[in-house]
């Protein structure tokens, strides 16, 4: 065979005749995208991803269909081609239907692969259940009892029985069984060293992934226990904090993160000699001041996150606080106000200048401190706080709804003469908190520290991560901006550019706007009810600081992990559409048109067939048909319409699982087994 | 004397009751043995039908729009010249009529008149010649394929002679799919026999053996001719040669436009889904059932004999430096005189529309040539020669020849929208660009017509375009971009109304524009409001736009136009 | 499958078959691919895969009148959309769909190639040209009375 002498790419390349540019590219390590060549199948050339530039035409070409021709100065890589491929993956994913991942785990700031752990959990592999949890967050036994769970908003069991899977609480449990005997692999430590300000959840978090990539950390906290809001700003019945020593105890164990505790930056530190000792500096330091109601006579109230740190301080103990309003409406006013329950026989009043339907407290929260008999005024807000006789008295003034402001909120309006006055023991002033941004770190106009938001750099060597760069927020969301903060600054020490994950993702909906049919549901949806924690009674409840609620059992686990109805794609790990679109940046929402809406067919004991999926590359047909020698699979119709389909539609055969060629080559689980999900 | 009348039946003509007007004729003068009465085709004056010739021996005259009744047939029988039809000078001064100097002159089924009018001598002088020879000769006329592309028949022709294989297969591609184009249909129904003949020149010319015409399914009376025309063919042994017989078949698309692409054809012949493949090979390389095989079509095929009649250099003097002979246009849209020309290449695109064709200087916008692959080329533009070169460098394509023109009162947008349509429809679905795109396109096109477009659409449909031109396999996704990129070329304006002011300039887009009655200009006469099919006109003469599905039927009927279509919102004025 | 008897069981006579057994049935069913499949020795899907490309083949039994709304150019913008509309409102059917007593079925075709007579419908093959809605309502008359009768 004669040799041909071609160039890809600008490198001189040799080829035997008769091959196609791909082919030669592929052999000389030059990356060529494709979704429908297949060295055994003959020719299709429909997905054009493989698409070249023929440099002396500067036409495009794709290259697993052209021979090649002695002199060809092929382009395989370049901004054009970039582009093009680009928009044939735009195209292909706007077309495409499927879940390239749960809503649950797109929910979760952390990104727990949720699906995967509830399925370690339903085969009692717990240990497994907890690996999955760790790889996104470090710390499941204070989260599985604190979390808001974004996850459980989202979830798709809501169609079948309106009532989420109670994921957060199969993580209490995996985490309560198996944390202590639960160590993960650890790389020898390295010289570089990273000095983390604040030991709450973000800073303990970035330490743990530092750790894992054998980062040393020291934490510094200028209270005198680590543990930031998990310790000082959550009370005692959320989160005991002997489970939280147990959790932390942990970091210990792992070796490589040093805590230092009492030790104030500006005071005890300095952020210039710690940028100096160490090769990068957190600032993870929270979010800690309470805010302001600029209201005459507020020096009078207490501020919320105060209250909170003075009980805890106290060792969740104090004063009787009687007759006692909360301002605000958030879960700190929550937790202010039922703590105060526990601690006063009189009434706790918690007012608030909206509605309760904009509260933004975590409806759990707000539930159980009516459980617990928290009086609520809603549309009410203070104007003036004074003492008379001991007392303070607050004058408040009636608020009616007005226009959306910036938040979108009907903002509230004062009604003029509404004025009334209340007497209190104690006031308590919850309506939110700021930032203290060391000196010389520039801040936003919320006083939040500035950061580049790709990469929570900061200045210099120092990055920033958690409430003190997002303003209070859940603990959660800390968790899932520490982690990415310490892939950013191990990065950074590798002198590599960081780049965020970029994961796309194509939806079939909320589960809002979905019926059951429109489900791909694998397994037949167990019929059971949402598994509830065992709560100690109300009497019991407002009269101690105890854990309200206790952790599942482990038979009620497994049984709740059944009801996920595993509503991704089964086939995401393997996805070639997913993994380029990745790779070229594509974007689902790219391009917005009609997606065809296929049925996908269950009908085969085995096999899943989801034309939704389908990008028409004809391999499965091809490989049926040359390959295996049978003729069961044809494209139906034409143009846009154009599907794959069975002899009038009929199910696979049976013995087509003694094969499953065509599921092998499938790129995009259009065809898969059913077993990936059981 | 009367010796012959002469119907035009082609399709056109039976559509507008030319069949009426035969069946009335062979009653009334069943009985004058003298007068024969014929079947003929098309001579291309479409507008004119049902039209009929009547010979005598001292010439022919026509008469138009002919009607089934006594009183015509009384004008005809005394050849009454105030009611015979003139043929204008503009059209009659610039049409060259070579390859449709038969149509409609002869009986299309009757071997022996196409005999009698020289039919078949050309390939008779060409069975005496070499076939390297042939190719020459047609190499000499220049003359280029009439089906789109414009490759030169005789280069195409001399690489499938070159090929040493035992079975060569000629096609002739009669899958006239481009709406508003019916130029080969008007060939096959009015003089088949030139078709065949080209067919077996370049059959002698290649070396072929099997020859097949592949044509639309929704051209019966073309198939009936074309067969009819094949069976004399072989009663007459004229497809014989040096006693080997070169077989020659029709074979009926079904209905999918991508079929004229030629390795989609092959593949529709071969008895699969439409769907073209990857070029090279080449189908004079591997076509059809993997023998070499050469497609050209019906135009090009007829217009062989004419070269070997007249020689190839005589050929080649008619027409410009790099386009030869005649072109034949199907005239349609927003004209006078609707039908099929035949023009030198090289002739205005103003002289076409303007003079020949009867449009209002003024009143028209733009033409659509080359159908869906084609584009839009605007008034101003009209004195560009039409030839394959100029047009091109105008964003639109010879195609095969229809020509569709565009009068002021039609939107652009809506234009472009419906030729996107049409190819989405019939994309084969193979490539992605080509599948998706042209959906994704037509989509953003559906939302700029319907007033929910946004300039950021006007940008996509800019970017996507071109990409769809350059991914895709063959040529219908390589055109298919093409109105709405020469429609946003030199239209712009139009789309900007429809996205920014909300308003089709044209008043065409339903979705942007309400009914007004003029109550000042109205008297009152209830035609509208009794013909009204949705019963939108209250009885105090006002329309209720939310119920008006604006189909116009009130506008057609008001005698004292009263009513008329105004921008969306401006019906207070 | 007496009407395709007369075929060479070749492939490249597939289209040809179908095209025979529609003009026979009037439309092509399950059991009709199948005996297609079985006459040339093709697997059936791969039948239902070529038919399902041609727009020409029917997978329905259609009206005794087939009506063709042709929307080639010329008739597009000579309104065919409107044509289309009249018949919608007259026989209270869509595209591609057939009314109740099986008279009428309606779809809408490119181009019929007569263009100059824009707009026109085909109603078995017979073309009507230059419609307005009177002629084209009277010409649906004069059929619905020929089925009666």
């Amino acid at each position: 065979m004669s040799k041909v002498n071609i160039k890809i790419d600008g490198k001189e390349i040799e080829a035997k005749e008769g091959q196609t540019i791909l082919e030669v590219a592929e052999e000389n390590g030059i990356e060529i995208p494709t979704l429908c060549y297949h060295e055994q199948l003959s020719q299709t050339t429909s997905c054009y991803l493989c698409m070249v530039k023929d440099k002396k035409s500067g036409n495009y070409i794709p290259s697993c269909s052209s021979d090649i021709a002695d002199g060809m100065d092929i382009e395989a890589t370049s901004d054009d081609i970039f582009e093009m491929r680009k928009t044939t993956l735009d195209l292909l994913l706007s077309e495409h239907s499927g879940d390239c991942e749960a809503p649950c785990t797109l929910a979760c700031p952390a990104g727990i692969q949720i699906e995967e752990y509830l399925r370690a959990a339903r085969k009692g592999d717990f240990l497994e259940t907890l690996k999955i949890i760790k790889e996104k967050l470090p710390l499941p036994m204070s989260i599985g009892r604190i979390c808001p769970r974004f996850c459980e908003e989202d979830c798709r069991r809501n169609v079948i029985d309106e009532e989420a899977v109670n994921i957060n609480d199969v993580k209490r449990y995996a985490a309560d069984l198996h944390y202590e005997d639960y160590l993960e692999e650890l790389p020898e430590l390295t010289d570089e060293k990273v000095a983390i300000v604040g030991a709450g959840p973000a800073g303990y978090t970035a330490a743990y992934y530092l750790r894992l990539k054998g980062i040393r950390s020291d934490l510094y906290d200028k209270m005198p226990e680590p543990g930031g809001m998990l310790r000082y700003g959550i009370p005692e019945y959320r989160l005991p904090k002997d489970i939280l020593d147990t959790e932390l105890a942990h970091f210990d164990k792992m070796g490589g993160i040093e805590v230092n505790c009492n030790q104030e930056l500006g005071k005890d530190i300095e952020l210039e000699q710690l940028k100096k000792d160490y090769d990068s500096v957190l600032l993870a330091i929270g979010s800690w001041s309470s805010r302001s109601m600029h209201t005459e006579g507020e020096e009078l109230a207490v501020g919320g996150i105060d209250y909170l740190e003075d009980l805890a301080l106290n060792g969740w103990s104090g004063k009787d606080p009687g007759k006692t309003i909360i301002i605000g409406g958030g879960n700190t006013a929550m937790d202010c106000a039922r703590s105060a329950v526990r601690l006063t026989d009189d009434s706790v009043n918690v007012f608030y200048r909206r509605t309760e339907l904009q509260m933004p407290a975590d409806d759990i929260e707000f539930e159980e401190a009516k459980e617990e008999e928290v009086n609520f005024k809603f549309l009410t807000q203070p104007v003036e706080l004074r003492e008379e006789n001991g007392k303070n008295i607050l004058t408040c003034i009636k608020m009616e709804l007005g226009e959306k402001d910036a938040s979108g909120r009907r903002k509230p309006i004062p009604i003029d003469g509404s004025e009334f006055e209340v007497e209190a023991d104690t006031v308590i002033a919850a309506i939110g908190q700021n930032t203290e941004a060391p000196e010389g770190v520039p801040t936003n106009r919320w006083d939040d520290i500035e950061v580049n938001e790709e990469n929570y750099h900061v200045q210099d060597n120092i990055f920033s991560a958690g409430d003190c760069v997002t303003g209070p927020a859940t603990v959660v969301e800390a968790i899932g901006a520490g982690r990415q903060t310490a892939e950013s600054i191990a990065a950074y020490l590798e002198g590599k550019e960081y780049e965020r994950d970029y994961i796309i993702n194509v939806s079939r909906g909320h589960w809002q706007s979905l019926t059951e049919d429109e489900l791909v549901l694998i397994n037949e949806p167990v019929e059971r009810e949402r598994a509830h924690l065992e709560y100690i009674s109300d009497d019991k409840r407002i009269n101690t600081f105890a854990e309200t609620n206790k952790t599942l059992t482990e038979q009620e686990v497994i049984e709740e992990a059944e009801r996920c109805i595993e509503c991704s794609c089964s086939y995401k790990e393997d996805c070639q559409l997913k993994d380029y679109s990745e790779e070229y940046k594509a974007h689902p929402e790219a391009m917005v048109g009609e997606k065809v809406l296929f049925d996908y067919d269950m009908r085969h004991p085995e096999i899943i067939r989801d034309p939704g999926k389908c990008v028409r590359c004809e391999a499965c047909i091809k490989v049926c048909k040359e390959i295996v020698n049978e003729y069961l699979l044809e494209f139906k119709d034409r143009g846009y319409y154009t599907n794959v389909g069975t002899e009038f539609g009929k199910p696979l055969p049976t013995d087509c699982t003694e094969c499953g060629e065509c599921i092998d080559i499938c790129p995009v689980g259009a065809l898969d087994w059913k077993s990936t999900k059981r | 004397m009367i010796e012959r009348i002469k119907v035009g039946m082609a399709s056109c003509g039976i559509a507008a009751g030319a069949d009426e007007v035969k069946d009335f004729l062979d009653q009334k003068l069943k009985d004058r043995e003298d007068i024969e009465i014929l079947e003929v085709g098309c001579i291309g004056h479409c507008y004119a039908e049902p039209l009929v010739e009547v010979e005598t021996e001292s010439g022919s005259v026509f008469f138009e729009n002919v009607e089934p009744t006594e009183e015509y047939l009384d004008k005809i029988l005394e050849i009454d010249k105030e009611s015979t039809m003139s043929f204008r000078d503009e059209r009659t001064g610039r049409e060259h009529l070579k390859v449709t100097k038969l149509a409609g002159r002869i009986d299309p089924v009757s071997l022996q008149e196409y005999i009698e009018n020289g039919g078949y001598e050309s390939l008779k002088k060409v069975a005496k010649m070499s076939p390297d020879k042939i190719v020459e000769e047609v190499k000499t006329s220049g003359l280029r394929g009439r089906g789109g592309g414009g490759f030169p028949t005789g280069l195409k022709w001399s690489f499938l002679a070159s090929k040493e294989a035992d079975k060569k297969i000629l096609i002739c591609n009669a899958d006239e799919g481009d709406p508003g184009a019916f130029m080969d249909r008007s060939m096959m129904e009015s003089v088949p026999h030139q078709v065949i003949e080209g067919m077996l020149i370049a059959a002698l010319a290649t070396g072929s053996n099997e020859l097949f015409i592949y044509a639309r399914a929704e051209y019966p009376l073309a198939v009936k001719n074309m067969n009819i025309a094949i069976e004399q063919v072989y009663d007459s042994d004229i497809n014989v040669f040096d006693g080997e017989t070169i077989d020659v078949t029709v074979k009926e698309g079904a209905g999918a436009f991508v079929c004229g692409e030629e390795t989609a054809m092959i593949h529709s012949l071969e008895g699969n889904r439409g769907n073209p493949r990857y070029r090279p090979p080449y189908p004079t390389d591997e076509g059809y059932k993997g023998h070499p095989t050469l497609i050209n079509n019906v135009e090009t095929f007829a217009n062989v004999p004419i070269i070997f009649e007249e020689g190839g250099e005589k050929y080649a003097e008619l027409g410009t430096e790099n386009s030869k002979g005649t072109k034949l246009f199907a005239l349609a849209g927003d004209l006078k005189y609707a039908g099929l020309v035949e023009v030198p290449m090289g002739l205005t695109i103003g002289e076409v529309v303007y003079d020949m064709g009867g449009a209002e200087r003024g009143e028209v916008k733009a033409v659509q040539i080359g159908g869906p692959s084609g584009g839009c080329i605007p008034a101003k533009h009209f004195d560009v020669p039409i030839d394959y070169d100029s047009l091109e460098s105008l964003g639109a394509i010879m195609g095969s020849g229809g020509l569709i023109v565009i009068g002021s009162g039609r939107c652009m947008v809506e234009t472009a929208r419906y030729f996107l349509e049409f190819t989405t429809k019939e994309s084969c679905g193979k490539c992605t660009f080509c599948r998706i795109g042209t959906k994704r396109m037509l989509e953003t096109l559906e939302r700029i017509t319907s007033g929910e477009g946004t300039l950021e659409d006007i940008d996509f449909l800019e970017d996507l375009g071109p990409k769809v031109i350059d991914a895709s396999l063959c040529g219908l996704g390589q055109t298919a971009p093409n109105p709405v990129l020469s429609t946003l070329r030199y239209f712009k304006d139009e789309y900007l109304a429809h996205v920014e002011d909300k308003h089709c300039p044209a008043l065409q887009c339903n979705d942007l524009v309400d009914i007004y009655l003029d109550q000042e200009i109205c008297i009152e006469c209830g035609q509208c409001i009794k013909n009204c099919p949705v019963d939108a006109i209250s009885d105090d003469f006002v329309v209720d736009n939310e119920t008006c599905t604006r189909c116009n039927t009130c506008i057609e009927v008001c005698p004292v136009d009263a009513i008329s279509r105004v921008k969306r919102g401006d019906t207070n004025e | 499958m007496e009407v395709i008897k007369s075929l060479e069981k070749d492939r490249s006579n597939l289209i040809k078959a179908i095209q025979m057994v529609q003009e026979e049935y009037g439309y092509i069913s399950d059991k009709s691919i199948e005996n297609i499949s079985e006459y040339f020795g093709i697997p059936t899907v791969e039948v239902e895969g070529v038919l399902s490309f041609y727009a020409q083949f029917k997978r329905t039994a259609p009206g005794e009148y087939k009506i063709a709304v042709c929307d080639g150019t010329a008739c597009h913008i000579k309104g065919s959309s409107r044509v289309k509309n009249w018949l919608v409102e007259d026989l209270g059917i869509d595209d591609g769909e057939t009314t109740e007593d099986g008279l009428f079925s309606m779809e809408t075709v490119a181009c019929l190639g007569c263009c100059s007579l824009a707009p026109v419908v085909s109603i078995n093959g017979k073309v009507y040209g230059k419609l307005d809605r009177e002629k084209l309502l009277k010409i649906i008359d004069d059929y619905r009375n020929r089925g009666e009768n």
